[in-house]
């Protein structure tokens, strides 16, 4: 079963950037990779990325950082009043 | 500076019911949301449980459809067995049952609403009893004071300081990193859980779903998934710990979504994907670090979600009132340090969320050996469960065969499911009745029990016999 996922979030922009990868840290295990609802990250080189777009993709859940065992996803949440809106959470 | 006798970070339901109880009580009270209202960054379930309507009865009765248009609340709950085929292979339908002692618990499960009306309904409250709301204001770390926690920084670099910070802001507490009580989860204390909300028309929902209000997909092939039925539309989602996903959490949700009868349900509704949201949600066998010199956490953030089925709105609404009332105290004695703060710990352990974690551990346990292990435990459970409640209602051979040949079927997955049984379900039965089974620890009375299981045994036909007439 496949969902068309395509409008089925809402995003208030002006989040700047609120995830950050450590690049030394990541050992490209690709955790990060598989827990993302939305599918932001891939693996470049051995090493984690996250798609440019995320800001106006991210669901703000968190997961990339809790997953990562040497710390190198750091997730804050975005600026007060922006990113993901849940209209009927 | 901008000085303040409490600071509360987070707008949910439980940072709201502190600011409440904390302004009620007379203190200049202050409350943080990250989102341009409250409830606009929260995806849950939300079933809001009797015990809610039990424990604030005032407030409660104030919610009504014209606050929370998406409310609904009903009498059953249906539990949809899946196979590993990715068939429905049973379902119960359950009520509040006759032991069930209270109202409006006989006459409802859950009051289904949606976050983005609930969260700001109780926020008002708070403000309305003089507490201050600001939001769109994301709280970015503690101020502290020679290594003293003395207040909150937000994302400019305001500062804001008070004796007491709560920390309501959830799963990824800035509060409890900040103040040194947790840096991050264990890896089976927190789960992910995806979750798409389907918008129905409202006049199917009543028509077609009656009086149901919740659905329990149990499966083999997915973490069991919950649905939760409003006004004009439901949820489904499920959840399982970081670390336990052999794929994309996606995947399962799609799984569940894809199954023959729930799109035959999707049909039926007319129901459209309308939202997809996921959120962390902590599960633990037991909140440990709830409290520390001048800060307390509640709700998610402390990790006080119920641990058999991590429904967190009303452990953040009870945790929160504790909270706040243990905070006028300590500031009317001038003490908020963790020696006096230990008394919220006290008495959280002594209210309805601490008796809920006298056998967390064990309750814990039994979810995370059952609907939690995918491609596990679940292989005998669905088809053993369906076996022995149905089994006998079929006509391909009289009920007598059939009585046999539903025996000799849960006979075989045996071997399986008792030593699960025994390692999940006796610790949790001989921890809720540690008292009484001390009792039955007579050894007359063991004496008595151990001379019945051979007589027991003897009852067990050796050979059919044939009845005839009388």
């Amino acid at each position: 079963m496949k969902i068309e996922l395509e409008g089925l979030s809402k995003h208030i922009s002006g989040t700047g950037d609120f995830i950050t990868i450590n690049k030394e840290k990541c050992n490209g295990c690709g955790l990060c990779v598989r827990i993302c609802v939305v599918n932001l990250w891939g693996i470049r080189d051995g090493v984690a990325f996250i798609r440019d777009d995320y800001r106006e993709k991210c669901l703000e859940c968190g997961s990339c950082g809790q997953v990562c065992e040497p710390r190198a996803v750091n997730f804050s949440y975005p600026a007060g009043g922006t990113g993901v809106v849940y209209e009927n959470g | 500076m901008n000085n303040y006798d409490i600071i509360i970070v987070g707008g949910g339901p439980g940072g709201s019911m502190a600011a409440k109880t904390a302004a009620e009580s007379g203190l200049k009270t202050i409350f943080f949301e990250r989102g341009r209202k409250p409830g606009e960054k929260n995806s849950s379930g939300c079933g809001l449980g009797p015990r809610m309507f039990r424990d604030f009865p005032d407030m409660m009765k104030e919610l009504t459809p014209e606050k929370c248009p998406s409310m609904r609340a009903g009498v059953y709950a249906r539990n949809y067995f899946v196979n590993k085929d990715d068939i429905v292979s049973a379902m119960i339908l359950a009520r509040p049952t006759e032991s069930v002692t209270y109202e409006p618990a006989k006459s409802f499960i859950t009051m289904n609403c949606y976050r983005s009306e609930f969260d700001p309904w109780i926020a008002d409250l708070a403000t309305n009893a003089g507490a201050e709301l600001k939001c769109s204001i994301l709280i970015t770390n503690i101020l502290k004071e020679n290594g003293k926690v003395i207040g909150v920084i937000d994302e400019k670099g305001e500062k804001y300081q008070a004796p007491i910070v709560i920390g309501a802001d959830g799963v990824i507490s800035t509060v409890a990193k900040g103040s040194g009580l947790r840096d991050k989860w264990f890896h089976d204390h927190c789960t992910i859980v995806p979750q798409y909300d389907f918008v129905v028309p409202r006049e199917n929902i009543d028509k077609i779903m009656g009086e149901e209000t919740l659905g329990v997909w149990w499966g083999v092939n997915f973490p069991s998934a919950y649905q939760v039925f409003f006004g004009d539309g439901f949820h489904i989602g499920l959840g399982n710990w970081l670390h336990s996903w052999k794929k994309n959490p996606l995947y399962y949700l799609n799984r569940v979504v894809g199954l023959k009868h729930f799109q035959h349900l999707i049909k039926m509704l007319d129901a459209k994907p309308r939202e997809l949201q996921a959120h962390l949600l902590p599960w633990m066998p037991y909140p440990e670090k709830t409290y520390t010199d001048h800060v307390m956490l509640i709700g998610d953030a402390g990790g006080f979600p119920c641990p058999l089925e991590a429904e967190g709105i009303y452990p953040a609404m009870v945790t929160g009132k504790i909270a706040a009332e243990v905070a006028a105290e300590a500031i009317s004695e001038g003490d908020t340090s963790k020696t006096k703060l230990k008394e919220y710990e006290k008495r959280w352990q002594a209210s309805s969320v601490g008796r809920e974690f006298e056998a967390g551990p064990e309750l814990w346990s039994v979810w995370k050996a059952l609907p939690f292990s995918t491609e596990g435990n679940m292989e005998w459970f669905i088809p053993m469960v369906s076996e022995a409640l149905t089994g006998i209602f079929d006509w391909s051979e009289p009920h007598t065969i059939r009585l046999r040949q539903v025996l000799a079927q849960v006979k075989k997955y045996l071997p399986k499911a008792l030593p699960v049984l025994m390692q999940e379900f006796i610790p949790l039965l001989s921890k809720v009745l540690e008292d009484d089974l001390d009792k039955l620890m007579d050894p007359k009375i063991l004496q008595n029990l151990m001379s019945a299981i051979p007589a027991l045994l003897q009852l067990m036909p050796k050979k059919k016999k044939k009845r005839r007439g009388r």
